[in-house]
């Protein structure tokens, strides 16, 4: 009996150790998410159910947003990828031992620095007077703008999120003795089989947890299209940010980021499935 | 191996460059006499002394440096405190807390608008903490509970058995053994508060400005080497801050 009653005392006693943080959790996101949704729904609080505010973003140009926003997410998770892989690959398995720390340190650096502050050294190279454009009209040619494309935008979205590729791939690449890669090109397969069937399978949890990081990440990017494109290429995280600041319409807003998060969680789950497709078509190489 | 012994060291290298390319320049003009538009023009630190000048620039550090210093030191404590009571559950309830890292940062700061301004919560400091601290949750837990899983949980019934109060075990076994990985984590949510940009831009209102809100307006008014003198102060900050990192990081894996 005193056992039990202990048992009780220090359950109770764990609680109190889990207590702060998970208020914290449901007070600053799980109410808020909820709230989101509330607004999107009701006219007030947990009232007056309606669909007027999900009418009014069931528009085509908002269906254009969320899949340019789609667009500039798989883009930028493809190209970091493929550019990203050879990279983790070699600073992991081929570079010599004494510059793997600082050919890490360098992946990571940008990682951690302000994202601002890499937008800024892009802005001031791309920009009227910047660097590209002197030296251009040093040569002798003069192409105008350069900010306000697509082109840099994507260009600056590649580059910021690089580094995030870099890193769960060079964690689980890491874990891969060379001796396996040895052992199949000596037992003859390809340098192409090899890096499909033994490289790429071994990693394919490290390539996974990269392109849902981008993925994720630039869907809702806001700093980067509105600062390099210019206002008039809207995506999801403009949109809603106009909403709410200039727009002051909170319900609409409320509605376009269920309906923005709705088609991207069943984006997720349809890159979920292609992906474990190719993994199996890589193995049958 | 052919392609790794030639092509891939230069292909490595090209990416590389291209990641510090603008950093570079952005360095290299930090120093120039010249204003924005003009070249090269030689060498000065007379932004770097605009830059000591400015009283808002002073406020916005200011400001970052309270909300991430406050922000990362609830998040690791209450980390710390969550990762020690989960232990007598089966669930691995930690998998709540990925979420944070897991939902676009638009929405959750979206919601939190929501929230404070329906709450009446006034726009500021506190809000801005609150959702630093948030951020910092999702990146502080995976890294201490590693490290707590490496805990000899015997340790903590000797500690019990020689008569020491959960208290006096909390403070003088567990969080010693945990140091490592508190100071990671520590250092790892100030670099997240300070590279915050959307939480900030939603939660601050419009009398508190942080440095990367300061960077941001700069951007959108114009370009000043100012902002490249701070951006290059900054870059070194998170320098220092990665160097200490990984020597402690090695530390870990090493035990």
């Amino acid at each position: 009996m005193v056992q039990i009653f202990k048992n009780i005392f220090k359950s109770e006693k764990s609680f109190f150790f889990m207590a702060p943080a998970l208020a914290w959790q449901i007070s600053f996101c799980f109410l808020p998410l909820l709230f989101v949704i509330q607004l999107s729904f009701c006219t007030e609080l947990f009232q007056f159910v309606t669909l007027e505010y999900f009418a009014e973003v069931f528009k085509l140009s908002h269906f254009l947003v969320i899949f340019r926003s789609m667009l500039l997410a798989t883009v930028t998770a493809i190209s970091c990828l493929l550019v990203a892989y050879p990279v983790a690959y070699y600073v992991a398995l081929c570079a010599p031992d004494r510059m793997r720390s600082t050919l890490m340190f360098l992946a990571v650096l940008p990682f951690l620095t302000n994202l601002l502050v890499q937008v800024y050294a892009w802005f001031f190279i791309l920009e009227k007077h910047g660097v590209i454009n002197n030296f251009l009209y040093f040569v002798g040619l003069d192409v105008g703008h350069l900010l306000n494309s697509q082109f840099s935008m994507y260009l600056v979205m590649f580059h910021v999120y690089l580094p995030f590729m870099i890193m769960p791939l060079y964690s689980t690449l890491e874990k891969i003795n060379v001796r396996w890669i040895e052992a199949s090109l000596d037992l003859g397969a390809s340098y192409f089989q090899t890096i499909c069937r033994v490289v790429l399978p071994l990693s394919i949890q490290g390539v996974k947890t990269g392109f849902f990081l981008v993925y994720v990440t630039s869907f809702g990017e806001y700093a980067i299209p509105s600062l390099i494109a210019g206002q008039k290429n809207y995506f999801v995280g403009n949109l809603i940010a106009e909403y709410f600041f200039i727009g002051k319409d909170w319900h609409v807003g409320a509605a376009f980021t269920c309906l923005s998060s709705c088609v991207f969680i069943v984006s997720i789950r349809g890159y979920q499935l292609l992906l474990n497709k190719l993994v199996d078509r890589l193995q049958r190489v | 191996m052919n392609i790794s012994k030639s092509a891939l060291p230069i292909f490595v290298s090209c990416v590389y460059l291209f990641l510090y390319a603008p950093i570079f320049v952005l360095v290299l003009y930090s120093f120039n006499k010249g204003g924005f538009p003009d070249a090269w023009q030689g060498f000065s630190l007379h932004w770097y002394s605009d830059l000591f000048h400015s009283e808002e620039i002073w406020r916005a550090f200011h400001n970052s440096i309270i909300v991430a210093s406050v922000s990362s030191l609830l998040s690791v404590s209450m980390s710390v405190m969550f990762i020690h009571g989960l232990r007598r559950y089966q669930r691995d309830l930690i998998g709540i807390f990925y979420s944070n890292a897991l939902i676009p940062d638009i929405v959750l700061a979206v919601g939190m608008l929501s929230i404070f301004s329906y709450c009446m919560i006034p726009l500021g400091l506190t809000t801005l903490i609150a959702g630093h601290t948030l951020l910092g949750l999702g990146f502080a837990m995976p890294i201490i509970k590693g490290r707590y899983d490496e805990l000899d949980k015997s340790l903590i019934e000797a500690s019990f058995d020689l008569g020491a109060s959960m208290r006096y075990t909390f403070f003088h076994v567990i969080v010693p053994f945990l140091y490592p990985a508190l100071l990671v984590a520590f250092l790892l949510s100030i670099i997240i508060s300070f590279d915050d940009f959307l939480i900030s831009f939603f939660c601050s209102g419009s009398s508190v400005q942080t440095l990367s809100l300061y960077i941001f307006s700069m951007i959108r008014s114009g370009i000043s080497p100012v902002v490249n003198a701070l951006s290059t102060i900054m870059l070194i900050g998170s320098c220092l801050l990665l160097l200490i990192m990984m020597t402690f990081q090695r530390n870990l894996f090493k035990d």
